[in-house]
């Protein structure tokens, strides 16, 4: 008997408020800044057959991540090898279908008189995971063994017990252990409450309900989700773009898509993309499918829950071996710089099948800046942030300045914490003038940042992208401006750095300048509203320069 | 004779009590958005003619207002510039550099209230440790008055970086400002409205507060104008977001402080009522037409939180931790593209309203799916004021169980059912996930919907006992009517905690104690209604969230260091649910509440007498498919002592209170109804 549409509606909340407080359970009781105030995390509920059913708040990175976390370790256990109180862990992206080293998810199943009912997993981003540099995210590395510790899905508690040697092994290979073990804690801990809930969810609902119900939450996600595919116009749609550089050898590195949407199938087929690189902005398959569900859902359906049911029209293919879906031992620590490339090349291909909805190319990467150093007073620090750019036009407003864009939307830190706890001071935060591109709705302004490492010397490490290729506009809107890293001398003179700067000394005194892109206008600008084009002027984002040779030399007299 | 006034979106209430032991008399009138007071002064004016009260016997009315907010949601605000350090113009407009929500492209946080062009850098900046890095420019700072003058700015804003610990700059340049701008001008500075660091939530608060002083400020001139002329001679008081009140003359200062005051002060009702009945951990369920507020309370106090937003600007005041959800009577239930009954968060309002309301609504909401279960009178609601067409109610919904493939009775009862489950997840958000366990609280129910969804959510959530109030649609003016006057004060410490660090603490207290007394002088608080309760902030070093503990400044340094640490770690666990007793702990801040206690009235109590009988029997399902012969009582038949076993319905002007089978329901002698939930697993 399948369910109707109330219950399956009342036993999804319930699901859903067991992963909330999985979720907040495990922001409040972590050590890492990245889970605690990034909140890089998820939590996910599954079914007995490994699918997921009711996904927490959650990074959109890590979806895909969820979705495949207990197939593997079902494939590799099997299920009759599963017992009550028995929980695994898994971070490899090759083995594990995790997306970078530094995601440790940890899946426990629940049960019911000796029957498997459900799993609760979580997945967090740990400040460290060993590897050769302080944080497992550093550039310069050309294998993933260099990146930090692989952990295949593992049993790290047996029937309840703690597989001590297990935990040992990990904290040994681990920078700070202390700490770490304070994550791999409230990792733990967030699992055991997910499954106490669970068992108190069977006890009101029965497992044979629990599967009915399920099977009704996954199925109305796949038919919702079709039916938003249904609703682009069916055709193949080709998109082009090029990534800067790995940081080490490789420059304007491409990546080519197709895609084909028939009724209420979508398929994206990226032949013709580049191999993967020698750095490490590699993305592996896990990381390909977040991308593309990502882009799906923010386009066609933002308020769609996310489970298995998502996957039902979907049909991925790319060549093995290459940059979005990179083969065992590529490096994949910033695949996030990549991951966000793969949604503007989602969205360039679908223009013209969605233009209402469509928006123009963003900062289209996660610019990050990393501070490492001893202070004046001779304490060690690592400081790192990421930074928002300009958001790509849409197609009746202009986009977003200063602000992250699509799988990111991490807060910046205060500047008087930054500047109380550690011994830098941010010289300028503001918009930089002129890097939207023009447009009838012009793309957003970029962000520049500059930082003086007080009174001592300063270890910094960039990802930079879209600094030599710009993020495009559409339907005649212009693209907007790129990045760049510098440093700038006493007397004002600047030094521009690599994209990908790693572990560049600086100082002591000098200021590190960071510049994120801008992004893409929308439409013609000979479209654009007289008036907006005023206040363009108006506000000081956009030069005389810059506004006569886009709307014309009479823009302020019409 | 204290008089309560809560504005809210559709209704202005009025609650007045003679003090005389007498009931609450209680108006209730349409609001008049355009000028709010129209209706305050209208409905005052009818209510002493109709009960032949006198004007001068009132002694105090407070009030609790949203046209802050609704001017800001609007923008018919004050016109705001702001003077900030070199190099940090955008601040105001990046913010926190991220998107309301991860899965929006098209939703954008509000444009500054600050246009670019009125946002102007002078040279200055000074470092954490208050070292002047770059010296103030004063002739910066004229020349940037002389550009002010000329844009006929209400107010203007001055925020430096790292003021909230070295203002002198912020003051200084407020100074310079002053002679350089019309005397009409106001000038504020960041750390006078909240000095606290976290350099954007500091700005953004003072420039919402510059923002509204124009229009409150006018709109509180026009009121105690109007109050005078009705021969009220008594002081009109503010409800603040805190749940206390505030003089007029402190709220033409901080207008901010009362944006957020109508749940607050619903609170801030419920607070008295169960106090006084004995229930001192409830969590509260305020169901209105389009929402559910819900907080909760523990040993008799509220909590307090002071991030909150205020027309999608982050706002940092004193706030009730009220949680709030879209679902409410007017909640519109609907099917999602999935094939999944959804309920809320559009509402069809008051108008058109539910479709029994017979004025223009064809969706069905939760007060159809309540008409058609029977819960609700089918005839009329309000007393008798607003005809119902319950055919009305059975077209649509019976509409939406052909769509989802149920019978109609299941369809209405999913309908309430998943209504509550939002409102049940609202209330787990306060609890479950910080550390507290609904079983050990009491439902307090009010709002006009309340009562009707108060089981189905309490036996979700495992609560045993519910409490309605004698007029839960008044609660928030009722509320206003009996708070004390309040005001926090807090200084930035971030300093480790050790008895080294007390000096520091005990340094900041004197400067904040001052503050407090010459708060108590401004609002003429006599000596013995004087209170005050110290706390500080704290965390473990590098964490980014605080917890609040109370600070025993009598102690000795090594004492009072060991004391709050022995609290913080407790507080930890319960909040987090574990301690780390090892690492070192950093005092964030250090805060003081003071409270002029004003006098109130006692609350009525009633007479027992002999126990009423219903009126008449309706048939109503509870669950299931069977409809059962329910008894429908008046709410006025029932006094004190009095129990009733359930089922039974029970009818009063603002609100229907719903028995399930086989619970007791009991009234106290302040007129409560106190609910006892059997416990069931579905």
């Amino acid at each position: 008997m399948s369910m109707t549409g109330i219950d399956a509606e009342l036993l999804r909340n319930a699901m859903s408020s067991i992963a909330d407080e999985m979720y907040i359970a495990l922001m409040k009781s972590s050590y890492s800044t990245n889970i605690k105030e990034r909140r890089d995390h998820s939590t996910a509920l599954f079914d007995a057959r490994g699918r997921v059913v009711v996904q927490g708040e959650s990074m959109p990175l890590h979806l895909a991540s969820m979705l495949g976390l207990v197939e593997v370790v079902l494939e590799k256990f099997g299920c009759d090898a599963l017992k009550p109180g028995d929980m695994f862990l898994s971070n490899d992206p090759y083995v594990g279908r995790g997306s970078h080293l530094p995601d440790v998810a940890m899946a426990a199943p629940v049960f019911r008189d000796g029957e498997l009912v459900m799993f609760v997993c979580n997945i967090a981003h740990h400040a460290d995971i060993g590897g050769m540099a302080p944080g497992s995210m550093a550039g310069g590395m050309t294998e993933i063994y260099q990146e930090g510790l692989r952990i295949p899905p593992i049993r790290l508690f047996d029937a309840g017990r703690l597989q001590q040697g297990v935990m040992d092994l990990i904290l040994l290979n681990v920078r700070v252990p202390e700490e770490r073990l304070g994550d791999y804690n409230a990792q733990i801990a967030a699992n055991q409450l997910g499954v106490r809930r669970c068992e108190a969810l069977i006890d009101r609902w029965g497992k044979e309900r629990i599967a009915e119900g399920c099977d009704e939450i996954v199925a109305a996600v796949a038919r919702r989700f079709r039916a938003a595919i249904a609703e682009l116009k069916d055709g193949a749609y080709e998109f082009e773009d090029i990534v800067d550089d790995d940081g080490l050898s490789r420059r304007n590195i491409r990546i080519r898509l197709r895609i084909t949407v028939r009724g209420e199938e979508i398929e994206f087929d990226f032949d013709g993309t580049d191999p993967q690189v020698e750095g490490n902005n590699n993305v592996t398959m896990a990381g390909l499918q977040a991308a593309c569900l990502y882009s799906l859902k923010v386009l066609l359906d933002p308020e769609c829950p996310q489970n298995h049911g998502l996957l039902d029209p979907v049909t991925i293919r790319a060549p093995a071996g290459s940059v979005v879906n990179a083969s065992f031992p590529a490096a994949s620590a910033a695949r996030a710089q990549t991951g966000q490339r793969i949604v503007d090349v989602i969205f360039g291909a679908l223009a013209p099948a969605c233009p209402d909805r469509i928006i123009a190319a963003g900062n289209g990467a996660n610019t990050s800046a990393a501070f490492f150093g001893k202070a004046p007073d001779g304490r060690y620090y690592v400081y790192l942030e990421t930074l928002g750019g300009g958001a790509g036009g849409r197609a009746y407003k202009d986009g977003t300045d200063g602000v992250q864009v699509h799988m990111t939307n991490t807060s910046n830190l205060p500047i008087e914490a930054l500047e109380t706890e550690y011994p830098l001071m941010v010289e300028r935060y503001e918009l930089v003038p002129d890097t939207g591109g023009a447009g009838r709705f012009r793309g957003g302004l970029s962000i520049r940042r500059d930082y003086r490492a007080l009174g001592h010397a300063t270890t910094f490490s960039g990802q930079g992208e879209r600094f030599v290729n710009p993020p495009w506009g559409l339907f005649g809107g212009q693209p907007g401006g790129t990045g760049r890293f510098a440093v700038i001398g006493d007397d004002g003179t600047e030094t521009r750095l690599a994209n990908k700067p790693s572990a560049l000394r600086v100082g002591p005194d000098a200021v590190i300048s960071v510049v994120t892109p801008g992004a893409g206008g929308y439409g013609p600008p000979s479209d654009r509203d007289p008036l907006a084009v005023a206040d363009d002027a108006r506000s000081g984002k956009f030069s005389e320069g810059y506004l006569v040779q886009h709307y014309g030399s009479d823009y302020s007299s019409s | 004779m204290y008089i309560g006034i809560d504005v809210g979106g559709t209704f202005t209430d009025i609650a007045l009590n003679r003090d005389d032991g007498s009931n609450i008399v209680l108006h209730k009138l349409p609001t008049t958005p355009d000028a709010p007071e129209r209706a305050i002064i209208s409905g005052l004016r009818e209510m002493l003619e109709e009960h032949g009260l006198a004007a001068a016997a009132v002694r105090r009315i407070a009030h609790g207002t949203t046209v802050g907010t609704n001017a800001l949601i609007q923008r018919r605000c004050g016109k705001v510039a702001v003077v900030t350090s070199q190099g940090f113009r955008d601040l105001l407009e990046i913010g926190r550099q991220t998107r309301p929500r991860v899965y929006d492209m098209h939703l954008d946080f509000p444009a500054p209230l600050v246009d670019r062009h009125l946002r102007i850098e002078v040279p200055q900046r000074r470092l954490a440790d208050g070292t002047a890095r770059i010296a103030l420019d004063e002739e910066a700072v004229r020349r940037a008055g002389a550009t002010l003058a000329a844009e006929a700015v209400d107010c203007v804003v001055v925020c430096f970086l790292h003021s909230y610990a070295y203002p002198e700059d912020e003051n200084r340049t407020a100074a310079i400002l002053r002679q350089a701008l019309p005397a009409g001008v106001r000038v504020l500075t960041s750390a006078s409205v909240y000095p606290e660091f976290r350099e954007y939530e500091r700005f953004s608060t003072a420039v919402l507060n510059a923002a509204l002083i124009t229009t409150l400020t006018s709109y509180l001139e026009r009121l105690t104008d109007g109050v005078a002329a009705l021969g009220i001679t008594a002081e009109v008081k503010i409800s603040q977001s805190s749940g206390g009140l505030m003089s007029v003359k402190m709220a033409r200062e901080l207008p901010v402080r009362a944006s957020l005051s109508g749940p607050a002060a619903g609170v801030q009702g419920a607070l008295r009522r169960a106090t006084e009945a004995g229930f001192l951990n409830i969590i509260t369920l305020d169901v209105g037409g389009t929402s559910a507020d819900v907080a909760l309370l523990r040993g008799g106090r509220p909590v307090e939180v002071s991030e909150r937003d205020l027309a999608g600007f982050p706002v940092r005041i004193p706030a009730m931790d009220v949680n709030a959800v879209g679902a409410g009577g007017g909640s519109i239930a609907w099917i999602d593209r999935s094939g999944l009954l959804k309920v809320g968060p559009q509402s069809a309002g008051a108008v058109p309203g539910p479709a029994c309301y017979n004025l223009g609504g064809t969706e069905a909401t939760v007060t159809d799916a309540n008409v058609f279960l029977g819960r609700l009178n089918a005839e009329a609601l309000l007393g008798g004021k607003m005809p119902i067409r319950s055919d009305l109610s059975a077209a649509c919904i019976d509409s939406l169980a052909r769509k989802l493939g149920v019978t109609t009775d299941a369809a209405a009862l999913g309908i309430v059912n998943v209504a509550c489950a939002r409102m049940v997840k609202a209330i787990r958000a306060i609890s479950v996930e910080r550390g507290h366990s609904p079983r050990d609280f009491v439902l307090f129910v009010y709002g006009g919907a309340g009562p009707l969804h108060a089981t189905d959510v309490a036996r979700d959530l495992g609560i045993g006992r519910i409490v309605v109030p004698p007029n839960p649609g008044i609660l928030c003016a009722e509320g206003a009517m009996n708070a004390p006057l309040s005001v926090e004060f807090v200084r930035t410490i971030l300093a480790p905690l050790d008895a080294g660090n007390a000096g520091v603490l005990r340094e900041a207290s004197a400067v904040l104690g001052r503050q407090v007394e010459e708060w108590f002088a401004r609002e003429e608080v006599p000596a013995a209604q004087r209170r005050t309760a110290w706390t500080v902030g704290a965390r473990y070093v590098g964490q980014n969230y605080e917890l609040t503990l109370p600070l025993e400044l009598s102690l000795d340094d090594r004492a009072m260091a060991a004391d709050m640490a022995e609290k913080f770690h407790a507080a930890h666990e319960t909040s987090y649910g574990f301690a780390a007793r090892s690492e070192p702990i950093q005092i964030v801040n250090l805060a003081v509440k003071a409270l002029g206690m004003l006098e109130i009235a006692d609350l009525p109590q009633f007479e027992p007498a002999e126990p009423g009988l219903p009126r008449e029997l309706r048939e109503t399902l509870f669950a299931g498919t069977t409809r059962v012969s329910t008894p429908v009582f008046d709410r006025e038949a029932l006094t004190p002592g009095h129990v009733i076993v359930g089922p039974a319905i029970i009818e009063q002007m603002d609100t229907t209170v719903l028995v399930f089978p086989g619970d007791s329901c009991a009234v106290d002698r302040w007129g409560n109804l106190v609910i006892d939930v059997r416990e069931t697993v579905r």
